[in-house]
């Protein structure tokens, strides 16, 4: 909610000239002793300083929250999805910036919803979050603008820009003997743990399911280097961010193909499995791969946040 | 979801994307704005002018529908140099405000052409709101101050088109959105208007136009009244304190014709030189006296003023000037308004001519005339002067002259031809004639021109006198009586003096025969009298109030008001209103704000929600959810976890889920009662604490 706390007015530079051209009409209306100009120069006055008060009013008591950030490929706009609510007046002509991305004439009749997807272009790799979301009204006319910032909590991520992979070719072949290394599953080297959410349903093993109640899971070990791995290490020389591109390449690629991949990042290993879902999850941790969260500094940072509710949903991410 | 909000403009299929900056809507505005601001200077502007800045607004609008290109650089030059060197030739290098104002119209035709981006529509804007003031120093009825802040309006909605273009309905929010804001600032525009410290000019700027009034002239031809008659236009309204004179005593002198021409009638001495004074357009304050009368004249661009015989100055924006004639200190370019007193019939009989005056007032022509001439010695021979003009009267009452708006040529000794073969003619025909008789038998006489008689308006609360009532007559120098008046057209057409031109000419049917627009020469028809001069009433009542509320009438009424302010009063006052103008504006939107702050009861809660963590020893972090919030409250006190983990998801489910309204104060209740269980339950388990190591 935007209110007096965090709101700021100033005029515009057509404001400005509107503001000496009052005082020029008044010199006019007192060198020719003209009432009708005084009269003329004094509802103008009015006009402004209650353009003032309409366009403060424009933008208090707007709420402006981080719905949902999306996803992109770094270097692209990423979305971020903006709600806008209105209050008890109407927000007439709302524009919503970050820095060069704008969104113009947002018009919010009293007491409603809209939502709006904001393109925030992102530089590289990782969590985007820009610095503030500038929210800006110069309705009526235009001689007046009241702006706020919001600065999201939540944060975009932004995966590699995909290179191709140098041993692409060879790779596409492996995938291919992947298929029918197929079989080799459900060997007895796998180990047996207990089913832990997220483990997908194939793995199960129903059998022993069925005779004791248990729900246990076989896991495969020393399967890394295998083709349907993914492996951070298989590009030797090239620096981690050239092996994340790549690795990005490849889960397209495989995800195009339907094959089954996992992924293995230093820290953090993604067991094989196939499908969009899968893809998406292998991007993401592509993405944040040695990011941190964006946390906040300190809670009492100037801006919005503290009387938004966008804190709440960022964190429902 | 993922509408993508952004608004772009429409491209025009040709031209560059540039131009189309300007919603049409808002042009369309601006451009009746700009035919509503012509219009109160459709008398003073060139037509040509007029023409072509009709003709550039709508080339602007053409090319906004895509119709028509805008002109490139070139052509614009073009346009530009033509149009600039017909301004300079039509005004061959006079400069008034006439030819400034029309400069300035000029430069505004001219930006249509320029005008492309919204940057370029606000500087017309400012233009436009310029010459709206401009407007203001020729016209100020009411009727043209109504016009002039219509177009001010247009503009105000151009604007809120140009920031809202996709807005649906704009046109009618937003004069909708205008009306309100004027009518809730009205009262600050009221205080300012009345307070604001009316400071006198600071620096002195005529405002004569290059453009001649109808009005009476310093010089008087046989001919010039009667054009003058065919004009309704007012001359100027004059308030009785007491009672309205007669009909036949409204003699409304302006300035004395002592000198004869060959035909014409000049004054001798040009008006004496006077530095130009301080525009003064406010005289007298306060309510008349029973003696006094108070006159608003129209413009005249002349420095002469009309008033009553036996008058005296009762503001001080005119003076006397000798022979019972007063004067403005500069040429009325604007309405003025002045007060006169009726004095005593002056102790003028007392007064000797002394023979430079006598010599002035009996100046004649060396020839011309000699049947005139004739008669005059002939009656001077055995009449003494008084008995001489009461004989010229019955002369001219008796035998067959003729009181007419149609008088025949008179080439050759006019004065001869008048009097022997015509008979027929004008006011002016006649005072001519007769002071020359006069001056011939050695009476010192002169011509006076100035108005008689002047119509009451609605009401009757005031008389209007119209160019029509133009007059002119003669005094004569009778001694031991002073100058005496002497108006042989009362002797010709009485009804001219008792009743006014239309009476006097009504079997001619010449009454404003050529002015079929003006609303005196319908007397027929009573309704569209009595709405003449109605509209004529609102017109003098806004003249006299509100146009003419200036230094004195403010000082007037401040004096009125305890506390005696002067003008230093008045700006403190001022800046005072301004101040509270904007506190007002603050605290409004602060209180409209707070009301909905309360209103919105989820806010509410989830504070009294912070509250309760704080005190639960629980500090809130920002950017933390209510979820996180609970399970740390949990864990920090145990008893409450339950409650606390429950709210928390009802916060999240109301924040998170699209619910029919209705619900909304379900939810609410929900949370409440929730808060309460749970500022109860760590009210307990804190007592439970405090006695528990005790136990």
């Amino acid at each position: 909610m935007f209110s007096q706390k965090n709101l700021f007015i100033l005029p515009t530079g057509a404001g400005v000239v509107f503001g000496i051209l009052l005082l020029i009409m008044l010199i006019t209306g007192i060198n020719y002793q003209n009432s009708l100009i005084y009269l003329m120069t004094f509802v103008l006055g009015t006009v402004f300083i209650g353009a003032m008060h309409q366009t403060h009013r424009n933008l208090s008591g707007l709420t402006l929250s981080v719905a949902r950030t999306g996803e992109g490929t770094a270097g692209d706009d990423i979305p971020f999805y903006l709600r806008l609510t209105a209050g008890k007046d109407q927000a007439v002509a709302i524009q919503v910036s970050v820095e060069d991305s704008v969104l113009e004439q947002l018009h919010i009749p009293a007491g409603a919803t809209k939502d709006v997807v904001l393109p925030v272009p992102s530089a590289h790799r990782g969590y985007v979050r820009p610095d503030r979301i500038r929210i800006e009204t110069r309705f009526p006319f235009g001689l007046l603008k009241a702006w706020s910032w919001l600065r999201p909590s939540s944060a975009a991520l932004a995966y590699p820009r995909p290179l191709v992979a140098p041993e692409a070719g060879s790779q596409v072949d492996d995938g291919a003997e992947a298929t029918a290394a197929k079989p080799v599953i459900g060997q007895d080297n796998a180990d047996l743990r207990p089913f832990r959410e997220g483990d997908l349903s194939q793995r199960v093993m129903w059998k022993r399911f069925a005779r004791s109640g248990q729900m246990v899971v076989a896991d495969w070990q020393g399967e890394q280097g295998s083709p349907h791995w993914l492996d951070f290490n298989a590009f030797p020389g090239a620096d981690a961010e050239l092996r994340l591109s790549y690795l990005a390449w490849l889960v397209a690629d495989r995800v195009q193909q339907g094959a089954r991949f996992g992924l293995n990042l230093p820290g953090e290993i993604i067991e094989p499995d196939s499908g969009l879902v899968h893809g998406e999850r292998c991007l993401r941790a592509l993405a944040a791969w040695g990011e941190q969260p964006p946390r906040d500094q300190d809670s009492l940072s100037y801006g919005t946040r503290k009387s938004l509710d966008a804190g709440f949903t960022g964190a429902s991410q | 979801m993922s509408v993508l909000g952004r608004f772009s403009f429409r491209q025009g299929d040709e031209g560059d994307g540039a131009m189309q900056a300007i919603p049409a809507g808002a042009l369309l505005w601006l451009i009746g704005a700009f035919a509503l601001l012509l219009a109160p200077q459709w008398d003073r502007l060139p037509l040509w002018l007029v023409a072509a800045c009709a003709v550039l607004a709508v080339w602007r609008w053409l090319a906004q529908q895509g119709r028509f290109r805008l002109p490139g650089r070139w052509l614009k030059t073009g346009v530009m140099l033509v149009l600039v060197a017909v301004y300079v030739t039509t005004v061959q290098g006079r400069f008034t405000v006439d030819t400034a104002a029309s400069f300035f119209v000029l430069a505004v035709g001219l930006k249509w052409l320029e005008t492309r981006t919204a940057r370029d529509f606000y500087v017309l804007f400012f233009i436009l709101v310029y010459l709206a003031a401009v407007n203001f120093l020729f016209q100020q009825s009411i009727i043209w101050a109504l016009i002039t802040f219509s177009a001010i309006g247009c503009l105000l909605v151009g604007l809120q088109i140009l920031n809202a273009p996709a807005l649906p309905g704009h046109v009618r929010a937003g004069w909708k959105r205008l009306g309100l804001l004027l009518l809730k600032t009205l009262p600050i525009v009221i205080l300012l208007f009345v307070f604001f410290p009316r400071m006198a000019p600071l620096w002195s700027v005529p405002l004569v136009s290059g453009q001649a009034r109808s009005g009476i002239s310093d010089t008087m031809r046989p001919g010039d009244i009667s054009n003058l008659a065919q004009s309704s236009e007012r001359a100027f309204r004059v308030t009785f304190g007491g009672e309205n004179p007669d009909y036949r005593d409204r003699y409304w002198r302006g300035l004395i014709l002592d000198y004869l021409d060959g035909e014409t009638w000049r004054q001798r001495d040009n008006e004496p030189f006077r530095r130009l004074g301080r525009v003064a357009t406010d005289g007298g304050a306060g309510s008349l006296a029973e003696n006094e009368y108070d006159v608003l004249m129209e413009p005249t661009d002349q420095r002469w003023a009309f008033t009553l015989e036996n008058s005296v100055a009762a503001s001080n924006n005119v003076f006397s000037a000798g022979e019972d004639l007063f004067r403005f200190e500069r040429p009325a370019d604007s309405p003025i308004r002045y007060r006169m007193a009726l004095a005593e019939a002056s102790s003028a009989s007392m007064l000797e001519l002394n023979p430079v005056q006598r010599n002035r007032y009996l100046q004649l022509p060396r020839s011309g005339n000699p049947r005139a001439r004739a008669l005059a010695e002939a009656m001077s021979a055995d009449l003494n002067p008084a008995q001489l003009v009461d004989a010229l009267m019955r002369r001219f009452r008796e035998q067959a002259y003729y009181y007419t708006l149609r008088p025949p040529a008179m080439p050759e000794d006019g004065i001869d031809a008048l009097l022997f073969d015509e008979k027929r003619g004008f006011c002016a025909h006649y005072a001519g004639a007769s002071t020359f008789l006069f001056r011939a038998a050695g009476i010192p006489a002169r011509v006076v021109v100035g108005y008689q008689g002047g119509d009451p308006g609605a009401g009757g609360e005031y008389l209007i006198v119209r160019q029509y009532d133009a007059h002119a007559w003669v005094e004569v120098w009778l001694e031991g009586r002073g100058w005496v008046r002497v108006d042989p057209t009362a002797a010709i057409a009485p009804s001219r003096i008792e009743s006014g031109l239309r009476d006097a000419v009504e079997e001619e049917g010449s009454f404003l025969e050529n002015d079929f627009t003006s609303l005196q020469r319908y007397q027929d028809f009573a309704a569209l009298q009595w709405v003449g001069l109605q509209l004529d009433r609102i017109n003098y009542q806004w003249q006299r109030w509100v146009v003419g509320y200036q230094g004195q009438s403010q000082l007037d009424l401040m004096s009125r008001l305890p506390g005696g302010m002067g003008l230093k009063e008045l700006g403190y006052l001022t800046a005072g209103i301004v101040g509270l103008a904007l506190l007002i504006a603050g605290v409004v939107s602060g209180l409209s704000l707070k009301s909905r702050e309360r209103r919105d009861g989820f806010g509410r809660a989830l504070d009294s929600w912070r509250r309760i963590c704080q005190q639960a020893g629980v500090p809130v972090r920002g950017g933390e959810t209510p979820m996180v919030q609970a399970e740390r409250l949990a864990q920090a006190r145990p008893a409450v976890a339950e409650s606390a983990r429950t709210f928390a998801r009802a916060v999240n489910s109301h924040y998170y889920r699209q619910q029919p309204l209705s619900q909304r104060d379900d939810d609410l209740q929900r949370l409440k009662r929730l808060l309460k269980a749970i500022q109860r339950q760590l009210r307990q388990d804190g007592q439970r604490r405090s006695t528990g190591p005790d136990k």
